[in-house]
């Protein structure tokens, strides 16, 4: 049995997208000095899905699945702040129409993953229009742990564990060192992600990141993600891979804020199957 | 053994910008910003002439978020503003084209990043009597492309040639350019900038965490103070990377915001490490560049 929440007090409230255009920044110097031009922000990717490798692409910023934008700025910031994680999402034009996906992160432009017949037949500029969830959800028995981003979908389909009347327990592939943390720290956690620096590729190999899967469940020690992306000494954020590894210093996969506390509130166990490919029953990995 | 440098052939260049008005987010938005807790506050933010917070003074107390000591500068066509951002470096001279305080000078001492996207200039509190919101500043950029001629894997940013005079920095036994510095900034307590560039802007201190800060040294630094960035490569962005080593300028004032706090503008990096800080009292712009 799951932990108690407030879902059925929320507002279920429609937005729409657009399928994206790739945008391209042109050259992008490697950190270690090599320029080059490679593909990922934006567009429809077919290849690569939540559940796949977030290290090896030849791209930058991999958004898996479909990236969705509003070419109002208003109405974008809109679908961006009330979009969660694990909403429905519903093509609503073009070939594909009637199709249903799930929205598995939120970067410049919202990622919606598709079952691959209908990805085929989705073609840019085409609408999909997301069932908003989970804006103002809590644990009940737990309201000092902010959940971000949240659909009652996806909390339902966590093994989450009360440890005791302040604390819970779930599970992640792995813990970030939070000086590794970067790109992002000047944005709010209600609002994309937070890159973890890949650069120190020696680093990323001793520790194992370079194992890490889009969809995976982070763990984040002395990190408060309340208000802000911040150090602090015992707090903790759980976070969400969401995009792919990039080569611009400073960058690297993104991780999305789902849980934060400011205090030890949250314990995780290593589990490598945390992911939402799993949980959210998206499709079968290994 | 004094570094050389190719200053000869660096070209001085004209960018100009206008003073800044400070800006607040339009209606219908709060004009709250929140702290690091959670509580909402309304202080004065980046921007505009400010007559009381010079370089020198405590980058800590001022009831302000991460204010910018004396003018600050902007274009608003975005293009021409990257020019001021990107080409001004610390050290620069800055003269006043227009208004009551025409052809006095002043000294470029930071550039601050995403979002304010301004450059900083220095100008004697008398001057600042004189100005207005929107005079034009003349800042005769000069320092992009500057490099050591005997240690090329060190990269000079926004820097000027004046600066690295005035910093008398040299060459240690071990072939490491010894810089001297106030304080080294631990990069578990370096946020907001981290992935930004390292051309303009800022990397902030993060400073939430008070206890955190005393014991890295940095609770007392004073804006114009000169750090190490500790385990932080910014040859290309700001970024995470053991035993690479930056030095910056603190440009900014302390920030209630998580990931906020002090801004740093870089002026040097090694990501392989051939930058040797040496802890030293008063290393300051005020008295490397303004005084005298």
């Amino acid at each position: 049995m799951g932990l108690a929440t407030n879902a059925d007090q929320l507002v279920e409230m429609a937005v729409v997208g657009y399928v994206s255009q790739p945008t391209v920044r042109g050259y992008i110097p490697h950190a270690s000095g090599e320029a080059t031009i490679l593909p990922g922000m934006s567009g429809m990717i077919y290849n690569a899905r939540v559940g796949d490798a977030a290290f090896g692409w030849a791209a930058d910023h991999l958004e898996p699945g479909a990236s969705i934008a509003h070419p109002d700025l208003d109405a974008d910031y809109a679908m961006h702040y009330l979009t969660c994680i694990g909403n429905r999402a519903f093509v609503m034009s073009g070939l594909a129409k009637g199709a249903e996906g799930i929205v598995t992160g939120e970067h410049a432009r919202l990622l919606v993953d598709l079952p691959p017949d209908a990805a085929d037949e989705v073609g840019v500029g085409d609408a999909i229009q997301i069932r908003t969830l989970g804006q103002g959800l809590q644990l009940t028995d737990y309201p000092h742990i902010f959940l971000k981003k949240c659909s009652p979908r996806l909390i339902a389909s966590l093994p989450i564990e009360a440890v005791d009347d302040k604390t819970i327990r779930v599970p992640v592939t792995m813990e970030l060192p939070i000086q590794i943390m970067g790109s992002g720290a000047e944005l709010n956690p209600d609002f994309v992600d937070q890159d973890l620096m890949s650069g120190d590729r020696q680093l990323m190999a001793e520790l194992g990141i370079d194992q890490m899967r889009l969809g995976d469940l982070i763990a984040i020690n002395h990190a408060d993600h309340r208000y802000g992306r911040g150090y602090k000494p015992g707090a903790v954020a759980i976070g969400l891979c969401i995009h792919g590894d990039s080569v611009m210093t400073g960058h690297g996969p993104g991780i999305l804020t789902l849980m934060t506390c400011d205090s030890a509130c949250i314990e995780w166990t290593i589990d490598p199957a945390a992911n939402i490919a799993n949980y959210l029953n998206i499709r079968e990995i290994s | 053994m004094s570094a050389k440098t190719n200053a000869p052939y660096v070209v001085s260049v004209s960018v100009q910008g206008l003073i800044a008005p400070p800006r607040m987010p339009p209606l219908p938005a709060m004009p709250y910003s929140l702290a690091a807790d959670g509580t909402p506050f309304l202080m004065p933010a980046y921007g505009s002439i400010v007559y009381n917070v010079s370089v020198g003074d405590s980058a800590y107390g001022w009831l302000a978020d991460c204010v910018h000591p004396s003018v600050s500068v902007k274009l608003d066509e975005a293009t021409g503003n990257r020019g001021l951002n990107v080409l001004s470096c610390v050290g620069n001279e800055a003269i006043v084209m227009t208004g009551n305080a025409q052809r006095a000078r002043g000294t470029v001492t930071g550039k601050t990043g995403r979002f304010s996207e301004q450059v900083i200039v220095h100008f004697d509190p008398q001057v600042r009597q004189e100005l207005a919101i929107g005079d034009k500043i003349v800042i005769r950029a000069k320092g992009v492309g500057l490099a050591f001629d005997d240690h090329p894997d060190i990269k000079l940013k926004g820097c000027s040639p004046e600066l690295v005079e005035a910093l008398e920095v040299t060459t240690n036994s071990d072939g490491k350019l010894s810089v001297p510095v106030v304080a080294k900034v631990p990069p578990h307590l370096l946020g907001a900038g981290a992935g930004l560039t390292s051309e303009g802007g800022s990397i902030h201190i993060q400073t939430a965490d008070r206890q955190a800060l005393a014991e890295a040294g940095l609770d007392s630094l004073r804006l114009g103070d000169v750090v190490a960035l500790n385990d932080y490569d910014s040859s290309w962005n700001h970024g995470y990377l053991r035993n690479a080593v930056g030095i910056g300028v603190i440009a900014q004032g302390d920030s209630p915001r998580a990931g906020y706090g002090p801004g740093i503008t870089l002026i040097m990096t090694s990501a392989s490490g051939s930058i040797e800080p040496m802890i030293a009292p008063g290393v300051n712009l005020k008295t490397l560049l303004l005084d005298g």
